[in-house]
């Protein structure tokens, strides 16, 4: 039996990458897709399984395209395989070839992924996003607008946050370190920027910005297919951003894509700066004694130890569920940093659930509500059965996907931010 | 051109899509994912249903019957025998979808549950309570309950608790007939026979776990695990016999060779000995006293078959890093070659340093890799057939090596297999264990069940056992290694 819509597609990944899957199924419990469906096809071990297929017939049909497309690329599965399969790498080649050979992303998509590489239209489109929003303007063109392009806008737009329409701009406080702030993330949640910031410039460390060729790393595009366009993006972010000063990122999702620029360019010089890169809570976990101690943790240098202290009086510290972003805690493995910041300032608690995605995934949520809203209720009865109800999350696609059900999500150096004030202000 | 075979499984999907909308697939693409489970070959089914319940599984066996087409049920697809590789396109039953606890009844220490639940969660659902649930095959983060029913499945803490029968206390069956039936039951042992002993471990060929109630144990309140290394595999295997001699039932025993030690450290980083001929995982469960007793008892023991180093593992977090590396061996495998079979056979514990001996010697023989990562407190042995399956001629080598050391555990007066089940791999082997008798009589049992021979068809029992039924068609070329 042949599916009636099957068509020519040559996948680019050598037989050796699509060998290296044995199969073990070791995968499925931490893959979000399958714990929601139980579908084989929906399942890391599965998708390899398809991709092999299809690169020795050398042919896909269109459930091939929706089984690719239902994937989240939170790359949990990379952490579980115990033979160390790059399925991250093996998904980017094929919907790479599914877009550069085939209709899968749509020209109003691609219009929109190229528009987070122009700040100006990009800052504007916001703007007019948060007017919009406020005057109850995008209810309107969902009920109205009946013709395609106004329909597909409207419910495009009717599921995004509510989005600032005017942000204070950011001000350099020197060069010895570049806090890369990116597109969306910057003209949606500037003021997370702001303080990440202040947490930097606590160890003493002055702040440079990047010009505004530097506005989008490409790390939604690379997740479409369009991988093309991340390399003209991280062309320019590189060109940037020059200089020997430590790159720092504060979302997750861009910082897992600039780690890879030395992977995806293969050039010397994509290499060197990947190794600039670093997440914020890595540089500063390094410099963790630089910042300021927490308020409940100082001792009381007149009264009792401090193990009295924790035990008699002292309020007790804020409780924070820490939510590990996937390109933070997969693939850049970069979680712990996290713990070793925000615990100097509050106490943690930890998920249960090893680190299954929460459904966000860049553009994912917007493009599969259903199946990320699935996800996102294991999310929730996870953080649920924590107490706590404070979220940290180092990611702005996680953030705002939780917040979305009314959570308080913060970046976790919003929260270091606070306890900072309160200490100077003390 | 509609072939005959086009128009039947047509009009199959049909009713079966009667049943259950678009949960019954035929796209090409996934019913190549339901071709094979853990082990190595396999093909397609002619249609893949994914059931959300009990009533749905009953009504898709009805069809199944009406069009007399052989049908069988998959958890998650790990099994190692083949036992859910369709043979004969037939209907593939997932049940990954019915992953509900239904009820948890501390009072009578059991749980009711559906197949789909996957054991770790099992157990993770529990802790709160105290409880978990015993049998821990390596793959118990993503194996089901369903397909440990099954399998019978075991696991290293076996040793002490026994394999899943022990822990299955009633199930809810769907006959082969259609018809629903409950075995067992959760309170007192019924009167009659054992039918729910009978149906675990009986691979789908009875019919199809709907719901089990499965036994709580009691989560231990001490634990001791060491780490004990061997610059020679039979003081490793001298010293598994000595500790169980010695009065003491570890609650786990497991051992690793060298390859094995190599390439867990490469993927778990829990500071296994590379360089060790074999390690010893162990490990002592029960009341703080007695478990600190045990050690101090298996260092004694250990020392006298000139261990190199005791490392007993300081904290929970130690403990679990250990045997994150021992259950994920198999697929960590990959990182020698990118296909590995894996046996499963048992033989007694004193004859293990012989038995591993002549692994080694086969696979050598047919230009094979064997990597040994086993049960060693029950003889439990599961050598590991690491090949790459593009290289010309590797499938006959391989199933030729796997021939011989089933027949070199047999002649050590072991048996076929110690928990993965018979399924395709070892059907054909059953000779080598049981008279022609006895597997008539085995196949009158199934027989009782399933008339028809639709459950699961042309697993377990050879062909030809019977002189006339309906056994006659031929597993397809490849279907496993």
């Amino acid at each position: 039996m042949s599916s009636s819509d099957s068509f020519p597609l040559q996948l680019d990944i050598d037989s050796d990458t699509l060998a290296s899957c044995v199969a073990c199924g070791m995968c499925l419990p931490h893959c979000p897709t399958y714990r929601v469906t139980g579908e084989e096809s929906a399942s890391p071990r599965g998708r390899i399984a398809m991709m092999r297929d299809a690169a020795e017939r050398g042919e896909a049909d269109a459930a091939f395209v929706e089984f690719m497309d239902a994937c989240i690329q939170c790359r949990g599965c990379e952490t579980a395989c115990p033979a160390g399969v790059h399925y991250g790498h093996m998904m980017e080649a094929t919907r790479e070839a599914l877009a550069s050979q085939t209709s899968y992303q749509p020209r109003l998509r691609r219009l929109a992924y190229r528009a987070l590489g122009m700040p100006r239209l990009l800052g504007f489109g916001s703007r007019l996003l948060g007017l919009s929003q406020r005057l109850g303007l995008i209810r309107l063109l969902s009920l109205l607008g009946r013709a395609r392009p106004f329909r597909q806008l409207g419910a495009m737009t009717a599921s995004l946050p509510r989005v600032p329409v005017r942000q204070a701009p950011l001000t350099a406080s020197g060069d010895d370190v570049w806090l890369f702030t990116g597109c969306v993330m910057d003209a949606w949640m500037r003021d997370t920027h702001r303080a990440v910031q202040a947490v930097i410039e606590a160890t003493g460390a002055g702040v440079a910005l990047p010009p505004a060729e530097a506005t989008c790393c490409g790390s939604l595009h690379l997740h479409a297919g369009l991988a093309s366009d991340t390399r003209r993006l991280a062309h320019r972010v590189m060109a940037a951003l020059p200089g020997e000063a430590p790159i720092l990122i504060d979302s997750a999702g861009c910082g897992a894509t600039m780690k890879e620029y030395g992977h995806l360019l293969g050039t010397e010089e994509a290499h060197q700066f990947a190794g600039r890169v670093q997440d914020v809570h890595e540089w500063l976990a390094e410099r963790i004694d630089d910042l300021p101690e927490g308020a409940a943790t100082s001792p009381d240098a007149d009264g009792p130890s401090a193990s009295d202290a924790m035990a008699s009086d002292a309020t007790p510290r804020e409780r924070v569920a820490v939510q590990d972003p996937c390109h933070l805690r997969h693939v850049q493995q970069a979680h712990l940093p996290v713990r070793a910041v925000l615990g100097r300032y509050v106490e943690i608690a930890e998920l249960d659930d090893e680190g299954l995605c929460c459904g966000a995934g860049g553009a994912y949520s917007q493009q599969h509500p259903e199946v990320a809203g699935a996800v996102r209720e294991r999310k929730l009865a996870a953080i649920e059965r924590t107490g706590v109800s404070v979220v940290a999350s180092a990611n702005p696609g996680c953030t705002l996907h939780l917040r979305a059900v009314g959570l308080d999500v913060r970046h976790p150096l919003e929260i270091v931010a606070e306890h900072l004030d309160g200490g100077t202000q003390a | 051109m509609i072939s005959e075979d086009d128009a039947a499984d047509a009009a199959l999907l049909a009713d079966l899509r009667g049943v259950l909308g678009d949960r019954a697939r035929d796209n090409d693409f996934e019913r190549g994912l339901y071709s094979r489970d853990g082990s190595i070959e396999g093909s397609p089914p002619a249609i893949v249903c994914l059931p959300e319940s009990a009533a749905e599984v009953a009504r898709i066996v009805r069809v199944c019957r009406r069009h007399s087409r052989p049908f069988l049920a998959r958890g998650s697809g790990t099994g190692l025998a083949g036992g859910a590789v369709p043979v004969g396109r037939p209907v593939v039953i997932a049940t990954a979808k019915m992953d509900r606890i239904i009820e948890v009844d501390i009072d009578n220490r059991v749980a009711w549950v559906e197949p789909g639940v996957l054991n770790l969660d099992l157990s993770r659902a529990l802790t709160p309570q105290g409880f978990h649930f015993a049998p821990d095959p390596s793959s118990q983060q993503v194996c089901s309950i369903g397909g440990n029913i099954a399998n019978n499945s075991g696991g290293p803490h076996c040793l002490a608790y026994g394999v899943t029968t022990a822990h299955i206390a009633a199930l809810e069956v769907v006959l082969p007939s259609g018809d629903t039936a409950i075995l067992g039951g959760v309170e007192a042992e019924p009167a009659g026979f054992d039918l729910r002993g009978l149906f675990v471990g009986s691979e789908g060929t009875m019919g199809i776990a709907t719901k089990a109630a499965v036994r709580l144990t009691p989560n231990a309140p001490a634990v001791r695990t060491l780490l004990l290394d061997f610059d020679d595999v039979s003081e490793g295997s001298a010293a598994v016999s000595a500790i169980i001699a010695a009065g003491l039932v570890p609650s786990a025993l497991e051992m690793m060779d060298k390859r094995a030690i190599e390439i867990v450290e490469a993927f778990a980083h829990a500071g296994y000995p590379t360089g060790a001929a074999a390690v010893l995982l162990v490990e002592l469960d029960g009341l703080p006293g007695g478990v600190d007793a045990g050690v101090e008892i298996v260092r004694e023991v250990a020392l006298k078959h000139h261990v190199g180093h005791v490392r007993v593992a300081a904290d929970d977090e130690e403990r679990a890093l250990l045997w994150k590396g021992r259950k994920n061996a198999f697929g960590a495998v990959a990182r020698i070659k990118p296909d590995y079979y894996l046996h499963d056979t048992v033989v007694p514990r004193s004859k293990l340093t012989e038995v591993l001996e002549k692994v080694y010697r086969i696979a050598d023989a047919y230009g094979l890799i064997a990597v040994n990562v086993f049960h060693a407190g029950d003889g439990n042995l599961h050598p590991i057939l690491a090949f790459d399956r593009r290289e010309p001629g590797v499938d006959e080598r391989v199933k030729a090596a796997g021939r011989d050391i089933v027949a070199a555990s047999i002649e050590a007066g072991g048996v076929l297999s110690g928990e993965h089940g018979i399924g395709l791999e070892k059907r054909d082997y059953m000779g080598m264990l049981f008279s022609a008798h006895d597997m008539y009589t085995q196949d009158v049992v199934r027989e009782t069940f399933d008339p028809d021979g639709l459950a699961n068809p042309l697993k377990i029992i050879p062909t030809g056992s019977r002189c006339s039924d309906s056994f006659h068609q031929h597993v397809p070329e490849g279907a496993w290694v």
